[in-house]
């Protein structure tokens, strides 16, 4: 019927970027103590590339950044990064990564004392460096962290990327709901990462609003494999296999979409709990042949396989943001996410937005993006322009500004 | 089809029903007062069921006899950039449909968004049209004013009425805006402004939702409306016309126009329909399917296929995210995004064409 080329050219134009200011607006180089968690190489989501890509964009602006872990690495080094961690002196007495952090674990549980001991160490921390700022990632070290600024008395910013709410569905543990309220409540300045989180934050949360900006995430643009047709045609999910990720709805939607394209694979890439479960799942739709779980998938992996997929699907119930979706719309493969992840207020109208429950309608939008190639190429024409129109280099230079904010609210001279 | 009643019935009441109202009684209070209208058959099938009497007070503004309608496409349609016969059938619906409903007989000729082409003139000169309306647009004029009369190059019995877009645009866009350095506009100042323009004729075409919908009542386009044709009586000089009478006046040059100029966005041309590939990729399969809804010989194919060529479909389908003119097709579309229109467009698209081929007894192999 319509025809669009198998292989389309990949150059992407870069927006306009404003001309680099010296310390990203601030008026001289800053000391960042981030207190985080995981970090690359060892990272299973969105936290641990964030605290990467600003790790890396605040040293480029000119500033200092001091690294705190529970984990005794390996970090990859970023130049100007200090990384520090409990294990530091007595040498690998640190514990493993978790193989999956967002199991935040029973109270009594080894991970909650390896929590428990991080936030003793950097409450104590032994430092002469002169901080000017501490920002907190998620609430693992906000126990620490808000000691620690009222030690050193320089003002505590949190950024929170997911709640325990919405990782818990519902059913959150009450120690760590008890340490996300205690640093949104101690923070000078708290970052969410897309406006919904941030409203939740106000509700649920009871963050004073004034105080509360967005950050979002952003996707690095890399040399891209060029777009690949395959045969057959891919239809993608990549993330964690947590309940929260919807993943059920895929492989439901994937039931519906099967009888109608015999040359549809289904991929779903990913580890988790939920991993047993929805290969039963499958199993039972009968489209166990259909459907291809790759389990965990190294970096350069995902972008083999997104630069050979027509359709990636992000289904999440709860999604704060959803870095996945921005990498798949960097990669020019068209998107559906569902309406609540934050990653859809930032798609400028180049996504299809989906209620989570709504399985008939990521059929149909499944269907279409498979039936009408033209629709794929523009969507992902368009997608790609809207993710990469801005970078992490914008995303760090918003947290300066929000850092100096804080300063001047904690009555510190930047 | 719910949703269309409901809509049709929002807009008959903030616009249709006092504009026509205030449009009449201005015609009761000035003798000279004369306009003409643009109505589609799409309009008048769903006034029918959303609103009646709207089509009544059309009927009662006809009688005045200062009122003419202008001929186009029943549909609101991109007929035609189809090949023959679709563009005349889809007149000669039209022009049924205004001596059934009104008893009128259009002698000017208007496309779709004010498409115009020498092409679409010599259509009109075929089809014994008097004259057709077209954008003043300065790409075609080379430096002469649009305020003159002229007539189609490739065919000079076709007289054109060229629209005054700066003046027609000061009312049907920059009304209600406050950020315009000229705002409030009061009915003096414009009548003003078109005493001192310089010409024989003034173009103000605006679509008639400009009327109240557009621009709401509280902006108050309805008073500067009733205000107007009084305020143009202070000039001596100026007068009203019917588009057919103001085609009376001999012509002064012959223009031409060699590609298919709109109304619409910077550029004036197709782009807002068939700018992109979505759009173009639609209104390709839409041709195919009309292949084949022809063929069935089938009126409810061939009516739901022509309902699929209006020209709101593809503009919808738009895309730009970065020009200026992406938020007046934000405005005026129901969909998210151009992605949601052309999904649903083609899924359309496809059920009719199995429908043709059920009809045609084409076994389906998908």
């Amino acid at each position: 019927m319509d025809s669009a080329p198998s292989r389309r050219s990949l150059s992407t134009a870069p927006g306009a970027r404003a001309a680099p200011t010296p310390f990203g607006g601030a008026p001289r180089p800053l000391h960042i103590l981030l207190v985080g968690w995981e970090f690359p190489p060892n990272h299973t989501g969105g936290l641990g590339v964030h605290c990467f890509e600003l790790c890396q964009e605040l040293t480029r602006l000119g500033h200092r950044v001091t690294f705190l872990s529970p984990f005794g690495g390996p970090f990859t080094p970023v130049p100007g990064v200090t990384f520090r961690h409990p294990g530091e002196k007595s040498g690998g007495a640190t514990p493993e990564f978790p193989p999956a952090y967002w199991a935040g674990g029973t109270p009594d549980s080894p991970f909650a004392d390896s929590v428990d001991g991080f936030n003793t160490w950097v409450s104590g921390l032994k430092t002469t460096d002169p901080f000017d700022v501490i920002h907190v990632h998620d609430w693992f070290g906000t126990a620490g962290a808000t000691a620690l600024a009222r030690r050193l008395h320089i003002p505590l910013i949190m950024t929170v990327h997911s709640t325990e709410y919405d990782r818990s569905l519902g059913h959150p543990w009450d120690h760590i709901l008890h340490r996300e309220e205690l640093g949104i409540e101690a923070a000078t300045r708290v970052i969410a990462v897309s406006r919904h989180l941030r409203q939740q934050l106000i509700d649920r949360y009871h963050a004073e609003p004034s105080k509360v900006r967005v950050v979002y995430n952003a996707v690095r643009p890399s040399d891209r494999l060029e777009r690949i047709d395959p045969e057959k045609r891919i239809v993608l999910y990549v993330g964690r296999l947590a309940v929260m990720k919807g993943v059920d709805t895929f492989l439901r939607a994937a039931a519906r979409v099967v009888p109608s394209f015999s040359d549809v694979q289904f991929v779903i890439a990913g580890e988790g709990p939920e991993y047993e479960r929805l290969i039963q799942l499958a199993a039972r739709l009968g489209i166990g042949d259909r459907v291809m779980f790759l389990g965990k998938v190294s970096e350069e992996e995902r972008e083999i396989l997104l630069a050979g997929s027509s359709v990636f699907v992000l289904p999440s119930v709860v999604e704060p943001f959803g870095i996945a979706a921005l990498e798949a719309m960097a990669a020019g493969v068209p998107t559906i996410v569902s309406k609540t992840s934050g990653v859809a207020e930032m798609s400028r109208g180049t996504v299809f937005k989906v209620d989570f429950w709504d399985v008939e309608e990521f059929a149909s939008r499944i269907s279409e993006l498979l039936e009408y190639p033209t629709l794929r190429a523009t969507m992902g024409d368009q997608g790609r322009w809207a993710a990469l129109r801005e970078g992490w280099p914008e995303r760090a230079r918003e947290t300066v500004q929000v850092y100096l904010e804080a300063m001047r609210g904690a009555g510190v001279r930047p | 089809m719910d949703r269309n009643l409901s809509i049709f019935k929002g807009i008959a009441q903030r616009s249709y029903r006092p504009a026509l109202e205030r449009l009449r009684r201005a015609l009761d209070d000035f003798p000279d007062f004369r306009f003409s209208l643009s109505v589609t058959g799409t309009f008048v099938e769903q006034a029918r069921m959303a609103a009646p009497d709207v089509i009544d007070r059309l009927r009662d503004l006809y009688r005045t006899g200062r009122v003419a309608f202008l001929g186009e496409t029943y549909y609101h349609s991109l007929a035609f950039l189809l090949p023959p016969p679709e563009l005349s059938e889809e007149v000669a619906m039209h022009r049924e449909m205004l001596a059934k409903e009104f008893g009128a007989h259009a002698k000017a000729l208007r496309m779709t968004e004010l498409a115009y082409s020498d092409h679409l003139a010599r259509f009109a000169e075929a089809e014994r049209f008097r004259g057709m309306l077209a954008e003043g647009w300065e790409g075609v004029l080379h430096g002469e004013p649009p305020t003159y009369p002229y007539c189609a190059a490739p065919a000079p019995t076709v007289a054109l009425l060229l629209r005054h877009y700066p003046l027609s645009d000061d009312v049907g866009f920059r009304f209600s805006s406050t950020g315009w350095s000229e705002y409030p506009l009061t009915a003096d100042k414009y009548a003003r402004w078109l005493a001192a323009t310089p010409g024989e004729v003034i173009g103000l075409f605006m679509d008639f939702e400009t009327l109240g919908e557009h621009h709401q009542a509280r902006t108050g386009i309805l008073e500067f409306l009733s205000a107007l044709p009084g305020e143009v009586r202070r000039h001596p000089h100026l007068g009203w016309a019917t588009v057919e009478e103001a085609m009376e006046i001999p012509p002064r040059a012959p223009l031409s126009v060699p590609y298919t100029m709109s109304w619409a966005d910077q550029n004036r041309d197709l782009g807002a329909w068939l700018g992109n590939d979505l759009q173009r990729s639609a209104f390709e399969a839409a041709k195919k399917v009309g292949v084949l809804a022809r063929q069935t010989g089938d009126l409810a194919i061939l009516t739901d296929w022509r309902r699929l060529l209006t020209s709101d479909h593809f503009y919808y389908m738009y895309v730009s995210g970065h020009g200026a003119d992406q938020g007046v097709h934000e405005y005026f579309s129901s969909y998210e995004s151009p992605y949601d229109a052309y999904a649903n467009y083609m899924n359309a698209l496809t059920d009719l064409r199995r429908r043709a081929l059920d009809r045609l007894g084409v076994p389906i192999l998908k």
